[in-house]
């Protein structure tokens, strides 16, 4: 299959609902004044714009890094790819089978055991779990855990967390993969185990986009960079310019 | 996972009829969760209603000096289609606001949460429907045997309003957050405004007041035949008629403003 991603002056607006923005009474009142005097939420009403003018064209075979500083709109922009958000202006077309590796773990249930939240994550991204026992073979293989696996989520560590989190994530092969940074958690000896079972994901999947910090794991598992500032798309090419970008912009 | 990027109330209703088997898993597992480490596990509920509903039939066969064994099985049976109505009405403003990490990590439609729920709602009720059906062979009122229709169809049909009513109510008190405490205070005296606790005979010629309230209807369709009741068509016309109302709102209300979820959650 010939997976793409193909984006055109995409732009993605954050409404950001304060105090009484929120109160159906503030609207009752708004609606009263009829509009012509300025209630207080019109005055409170703030939009982010968390995306500005993107246009992207990746074809198969592309992996992608994504660089910049917080809040340049890294998450954002594999949130949009991934169809969480939906643009605010512009055309997004995406083809071929998307997995993403986002917030990892969240929605995790506490009282449930780790395989239990190895199912529920799959259910929730609707997946099949027919195969029940060879997804807890799976799960057990790369996580570890053993016989944790069988004990509440509340009983685990914060890395043993983020490892049952991973592991969630890590089943199938998709066309499109979407990875936001997370290889700093867990121990050393998983980080090796899961950076081999990621690439070999990656090197498997047609496209992928990864948001990482990490440049020299970005040389290793991708062909180019997208430098991103302010929402907005300041360079993409090849990873070596785009780390020369950044780097100088905050020299 | 097939991504859908619309608007479209109906493709979101598409996926989740396709994807019936992953809601239904998420809300058994809710419910057994609930009750891991209890005795009685989901039969709690079950002892609950019948201590709540028999102390009620105790106290109005004695207020209004009812015959109680008529009145017991009319009590018990409202009482307990009543218990599902007000949990579908309670939960359904916290819809999506109480999924929001899962709406904003995972491209699932927001409905898919509505049906988690509204399927968590409808297993309650099944639980319960047992304790009307010992009542029954206890008591062996006169059923007709219309029944074996109506109460599936009936059960069907509030579970349908209760998927239409969270989804669109879900989106307003998640942009709005007054709407949640006011249906809950609206909710409060509704049980009295309701002909659960009461028989409509004793409202002598007022009787025709209890069609204003919406909820006679759906209590109406499975109570009715259940217990042997006479049958009344127009609480079937009536609840129809809701369920079309309810489908249109959803859709213009769902079409509009489902990808504004994420934001407002």
């Amino acid at each position: 299959m010939n997976s793409y991603i193909k984006l055109n002056n995409v732009s993605l607006d954050f409404p950001l609902y304060e105090g009484l923005d929120l109160s159906f009474r503030n609207k009752i009142t708004n609606f009263g004044k009829l509009g012509i005097m300025k209630t207080r939420s019109n005055l409170e009403r703030k939009i982010v714009r968390g995306l500005d003018s993107i246009n992207l064209d990746i074809k198969k075979g592309d992996k992608i890094a994504i660089i910049g500083p917080n809040g340049s709109g890294k998450t954002t922009l594999l949130k949009l790819l991934a169809g969480i958000y939906t643009p605010t202006d512009g055309k997004i077309d995406v083809f071929g089978k998307v997995s993403s590796m986002i917030d990892l773990g969240f929605g995790f249930v506490d009282d449930a055991t780790g395989y239990e939240n190895i199912i529920l994550s799959k259910v929730i991204r609707g997946e099949s779990i027919k195969d029940k026992k060879s997804i807890m073979q799976t799960a057990h293989d790369f996580t570890g855990l053993d016989e944790y696996l069988d004990l509440p989520m509340r009983t685990y560590s914060s890395g043993m967390k983020s490892r049952l989190a991973l592991a969630s994530a890590l089943f199938s092969i998709p066309d499109i993969l979407l990875i936001d940074e997370f290889f700093s958690t867990g121990d050393l000896e998983f980080s090796k185990k899961s950076r081999n079972k990621i690439t070999e994901i990656m090197d498997n999947s047609s496209i992928m986009l990864f948001a990482s910090h990490d440049l020299e794991l970005i040389k290793k598992l991708c062909t180019k960079a997208i430098y991103m500032k302010n929402g907005k798309i300041s360079y993409y090419g090849e990873i070596e310019k785009a780390r020369e970008i950044y780097e100088k912009d905050f020299s | 996972m097939s991504i859908l990027r619309n608007n479209s109330a109906i493709l979101d209703l598409v996926y989740s009829v396709k994807n019936y088997y992953s809601w239904s898993y998420l809300a058994y597992f809710d419910l057994k969760l609930k009750y891991r480490k209890t005795y009685l596990g989901p039969w709690w509920v079950v002892v609950g209603m019948a201590i709540s509903a028999g102390v009620l039939c105790l106290l109005w066969s004695t207020i209004f000096n009812l015959d109680w064994k008529n009145f017991l099985l009319y009590l018990f049976s409202g009482f307990i289609i009543w218990t599902w109505i007000i949990s579908i009405v309670n939960d359904g403003p916290e819809i999506f606001s109480g999924s929001a990490l899962l709406i904003k990590t995972y491209p699932t439609p927001p409905i898919f949460y509505v049906f988690r729920k509204s399927y968590l709602n409808l297993l309650l009720f099944l639980h319960h429907l047992p304790l009307i059906f010992i009542l029954l062979i206890i008591m062996q009122p006169e059923i007709n045997p219309r029944v074996i229709l109506t109460l599936p169809l009936s059960i069907f049909l509030i579970f349908i309003n209760s998927v239409l009513y969270s989804a669109t109510i879900g989106i307003i008190s998640a942009r709005y957050r007054d709407v949640e405490p006011t249906i809950k205070a609206l909710m409060a005296p509704m049980l009295l405004l309701t002909p659960v606790l009461w028989k409509p005979e004793m409202l002598g010629e007022y009787i025709n007041y209890i069609y204003i309230n919406p909820f006679t209807y759906f209590i109406g369709i499975v109570r009715n035949d259940l217990i042997g009741d006479k049958f009344d068509i127009y609480v079937w016309y009536g609840a129809i008629i809701i369920t079309i109302l309810q489908l249109l709102l959803f859709l213009i209300v769902y079409s509009a403003k489902r990808n504004r979820i994420v934001f407002w959650v």
